[in-house]
């Protein structure tokens, strides 16, 4: 089976964009993507597109923007983790040989479909009683607090930490610091969530090209990043009733990645995890296995997930600093990885990662423990 | 039942698929039960995730129950009006579900309380008829403080 590298990657400014559209934006960053990896965009020869609320064959109006026509090409829809699924799919196109170059993108434009806390599809029971994700999430903050001991103070550390890391990156949407206070003192959410704990509405779009290793070998201008693995699971099914403060999905995920990608947690020099919540990089990291469990807010404290820490965490400041585009955001984190790896990481440069890790999670439904999460493992 | 109650006037779940309401007040929660293995579900299944037989008996679940976790939303949709306790409620039956928590002050509320099952007014149709849903409220209080 061949190897799956990154030839280029492109990202749009993160942020409110009244006057673009979700296919402007995603045809912005797939003509980076095309552009950065230095090929004619005929040697595309798939393509697939992760979004959430965009409404139908949202890819489809990407390509026709760019003049990319009559190649297969599938929208994917997996929540939180669509563009991260679409990266997946493109990948499995490539090993298993069906294409040598493949595009994925990821698009959202949420301020004109959506405001207000994102909530479970409307059929789900759990909706029905008023679930809310950031209520959920403030559930699990909640029984963390009692269970471990994390203090309110440690968990607004990482709002804290990666609006700091936002502040760094020019694509960001928040590009201003914040303090404790700042996070202990923003509008009520779900408690003991707050405003400054919970990632924003943003439109946003990313995009990848992928090449086979063939492909890589002809094209690449010495610069591809191997895609060493990209591992998706469903959540189980509860049988009974089982910890919120740790997250079987995200283990089960990261397991199957580590394992293809033939590393373990040790080796991973940094990552770019769904902090879609403060308390969610939290469990996130636990389950991958980064961190100890119940040990992250003290290493956070510590400043081990900083920059210049052990192992930073959201170098480039995460769903909470960088904003949260749905369907953008799992192939954001790519671009991330990508570009720390090459060394293009700017005031936010990791000195000499190898080995970067990008974990998604989305969706609710009823009476399974996560709907979709992938682990996708990038190696220079 | 009161007499000169008619039809339209009964009670009508919310959810009917997961909440089935006998009467002004009483009602219970609708799960399944897996006739090879036991284990219980909230909502109904069609086949059981622990031995994936598809001999699912549909089971009227307990109106007991332990709050697991819970917050205080303050930030909703608009049908639901905040703020209200959302919380995380466990059977005895091995069940965990949602539910608000209703019945007493948010800053009372602690994880481990015991709850009862209360079916009461809960929203309305899009004809505007009121609908019966379900809410969990402390066991010590019940009644008194609605």
């Amino acid at each position: 089976m061949t190897d799956v590298y990154v030839l280029g990657a492109g990202m749009t400014q993160f942020g409110k964009h009244p006057d673009r559209r979700s296919d402007d934006l995603g045809a912005d960053a797939v003509r980076e993507a095309i552009d950065d990896a230095g090929i004619d965009a005929r040697r595309i020869e798939a393509a697939y597109c992760g979004h959430v609320f965009q409404g139908m064959v949202t890819g489809q109006r990407i390509l026709a923007q760019l003049g990319l026509a009559g190649l297969p090409l599938s929208n994917v829809e997996n929540a939180c983790s669509s563009g991260a699924t679409a990266v997946r799919e493109a990948s499995l196109a490539i090993r298993a040989g069906e294409h040598d170059v493949v595009v994925a993108v990821g698009t959202e434009h949420l301020t004109s479909r959506f405001r207000g806390a994102l909530t479970p599809d409307p059929d789900d029971p759990e909706a029905a009683v008023g679930a809310t994700m950031p209520g959920v999430y403030a559930m699990r903050a909640r029984r963390y607090m009692e269970e471990t001991g994390m203090t309110r103070e440690q968990l607004a550390l990482i709002p804290v930490k990666n609006k700091h890391n936002a502040s760094l990156n020019p694509l960001a949407q928040f590009r201003k610091p914040v303090t404790v206070e700042d996070v202990l003192e923003s509008r009520p959410i779900a408690d003991p969530l707050n405003l400054l704990d919970c990632s924003p509405v943003t439109d946003g779009a990313a995009a990848v090209v992928l090449a086979s290793g063939e492909a890589a070998k002809q094209l690449g201008n010495g610069r591809a990043i191997r895609l060493a693995a990209s591992a998706l699971r469903t959540g189980v099914v509860e049988t009974e009733p089982t910890s919120m403060t740790f997250e079987p999905l995200t283990h089960m995920t990261a397991t199957d990645a580590y394992e293809r990608a033939g590393i373990g947690p040790g080796d991973v020099n940094m990552a770019e995890v769904h902090d879609c919540f403060s308390i969610a990089e939290v469990l996130r990291v636990e389950g991958l296995g980064l961190f100890p469990q119940g040990k992250y807010p003290a290493a956070v404290e510590a400043g081990e997930a900083d920059l210049g820490g052990r192992l930073p965490v959201n170098p480039s400041g995460g769903l909470l600093g960088k904003g949260h585009p749905l369907g953008a955001t799992g192939v954001a984190q790519v671009v991330e990885i990508v570009r720390q790896l090459r060394g293009e990481g700017g005031d936010r440069q990791i000195p000499d990662a190898k080995v970067g890790l990008a974990h998604c999670r989305g969706g609710k439904a009823v009476g399974i423990e996560g709907a979709a999460c992938t682990v996708q493992i990038l190696v220079r | 039942m009161t007499s000169g109650i008619d039809a339209k006037e009964a009670p009508v779940s919310f959810r009917p698929g997961e909440l089935e309401v006998t009467g002004p007040g009483t009602g219970h929660l609708i799960g399944s039960r897996c006739g090879s293995c036991g284990a219980h579900y909230f909502p109904r299944r069609q086949a059981c995730a622990r031995c994936l037989s598809p001999e699912m008996e549909t089971v009227p679940l307990s109106a007991e129950g332990t709050l697991y976790t819970y917050t205080v939303v303050r930030q909703s949709i608009p049908v639901f009006e905040v703020p209200y306790v959302l919380g995380y409620v466990d059977l005895p039956e091995g069940v965990r579900l949602m539910s608000q928590i209703a019945g007493c002050d948010p800053d009372d509320v602690r994880i481990g309380m015991p709850l009862v099952l209360s079916i009461e007014p809960f929203g309305e149709d899009e004809d505007g008829n009121e609908l019966t849903g379900y809410r969990f409220r402390p066991a010590t209080t019940e009644e008194s403080h609605d």
